[in-house]
């Protein structure tokens, strides 16, 4: 079969990519969009450094055929990222040395942000549920979950200090 | 990369069609979370692949006194759903939250052990699937659905389309025992359900998973306990029976002899435990 052209919505923008049957998601990212945030490591589901949200559900973007993600909403690190500093996930990351080699980090990241979406305040045993299939091989997870914690914090205090 | 079509049918009709008109040689896959990664190393190098995400099998509801289960549901959507708690368990301990949203309840019973938990469940439960093919429906029982390792009842054409699972009140338990507390493939799983005549078991479901070459009920343990009132005799009895009844294996996880010692003790455990919630009962 020829390729063929898959559109999505990326991080509030319609893309279109021209693909091979079953080129995965995390490939047409990565290789044909630029969007080099998505890591690809295990590409067996194991390890979470490929994860995005689809329709702010976090997936593996190395299982996922991205025809099967055709006019859905799909959100990766580069779209978290305000243009300007930092989303206060990515600032907590930084204060409490959540990484070291990085490479798990925007997995890790997506799915924090799909963990606080469902779970405004989580608590240590919530985040540690949720991080299961991310693998970190640096840090231990203690930098990550309290990275977490604080955001969360971070988060919520700022919401409430918005007007309404 | 060596996939040459791609198909998404949008309904069971036409998937059903789709596997008439390329036969075995069409790969089928539902959440991607088995197959792509056979995919992705070149393990499995099928020529067409069907994906079932836009098939319209993902509808999870209870009618008449029972959860039909589309076989493209999500383990997440098992998870949700509040008729049958030992369900949620057995999805609580599958994998991990981004594997939970794309693997399928359907999936689940096309998954090598160890893996395959909520299938261990689903058989404790008597669970019934629909199969679905040119020349109609048929439902059978999960247990008569598994042949042998990776093999079933499934026809070429055929598609497993659902699972019906009765709603009833009996006290059950699942235990999933690895090496983790989470996301971790079994050294052995455990499903148990029991009914109750007064204090006397009346009949008994005991599913194991990740000891045989599919998940398999431990059927001589099961009538050693029915007509007991599970005294710790019977219980080390019917575990005994259980753990040499089994057919575990070796692999990276566990030892063969590892898994049919813990099957003695997670089976006892389950026993006892159920033993004690009929006791708190008054029964």
């Amino acid at each position: 079969m020829a390729s063929t052209i898959v559109a999505f919505e990326l991080g509030g923008r319609e893309v279109e990519v021209m693909v091979k049957p079953m080129t995965t998601l995390q490939s047409a990212l990565r290789d044909q969009l630029g969007f080099t945030a998505t890591k690809e490591g295990c590409r067996q589901g194991g390890c979470g450094s490929c994860t995005v949200l689809v329709n702010d559900e976090p997936m593996l973007s190395c299982l996922l055929p991205v025809e099967d993600v055709a006019g859905q909403r799909v959100t990766t690190l580069e779209s978290l990222t305000p243009t300007q500093g930092l989303h206060p996930l990515q600032q907590a990351f930084l204060d409490a040395n959540a990484f070291q080699c990085g490479y798990c980090t925007p997995g890790m990241t997506m799915l924090a942000q799909a963990l606080l979406d469902h779970n405004p305040a989580p608590d240590r045993g919530d985040i540690t549920q949720a991080l299961t299939g991310n693998i970190c091989r640096c840090t231990g997870y203690g930098p990550i979950v309290r990275a977490i914690e604080v955001a969360a914090q971070a988060m919520h205090a700022g919401e409430e200090g918005q007007p309404r | 990369m060596t996939v040459r079509s791609y198909f998404l049918p949008r309904s069971l009709p036409e998937a059903i069609g789709l596997l008439e008109t390329h036969g075995p040689e069409l790969l089928v896959m539902a959440g991607g979370t088995v197959a792509m990664p056979l995919i992705n190393d070149g393990i499995s190098l099928p020529g067409a692949v069907m994906g079932l995400r836009r098939a319209g099998l993902d509808t999870l509801e209870v009618a008449g006194g029972t959860l039909r289960i589309g076989a493209a549901a999500t383990l997440t959507q098992l998870l949700a759903q509040p008729a049958v708690p030992m369900l949620r368990e057995a999805a609580r301990n599958t994998a991990s939250w981004s594997i939970r949203n794309m693997g399928t309840v359907g999936g689940n019973l096309f998954t090598p052990p160890p893996g395959g938990d909520v299938a261990v469940a689903l058989l404790a439960l008597d669970a019934g699937v629909t199969l679905a093919g040119p020349r109609g429906e048929r439902v059978l029982p999960l247990a008569d659905f598994f042949t042998g390792f990776l093999s079933n009842q499934l026809a070429a054409d055929e598609l497993l389309v659902e699972i019906q699972v009765p709603i009833r009140s009996d006290p059950t338990l699942f235990i999933k025992f690895g090496r983790k507390h989470a996301n971790t493939p079994a050294v052995v799983t455990v499903a148990m359900r029991l009914e109750w005549d007064g204090n006397v078991v009346a009949d008994a479901r005991i599913a194991l998973g990740a000891v045989g070459p599919h998940p398999i009920r431990a059927r001589e343990a099961e009538r050693l306990v029915v007509g007991t009132s599970l005294s710790a005799d019977t219980i080390a009895v019917a575990a005994a029976a259980a753990a040499q009844g089994c057919e575990p294996f070796t692999d990276a996880i566990a030892t063969e002899w590892y898994r049919r010692r813990m099957t003695g003790l997670f089976v006892s455990r389950a026993l006892e435990q159920l033993a004690q919630g009929a006791e708190g009962e008054g029964r």
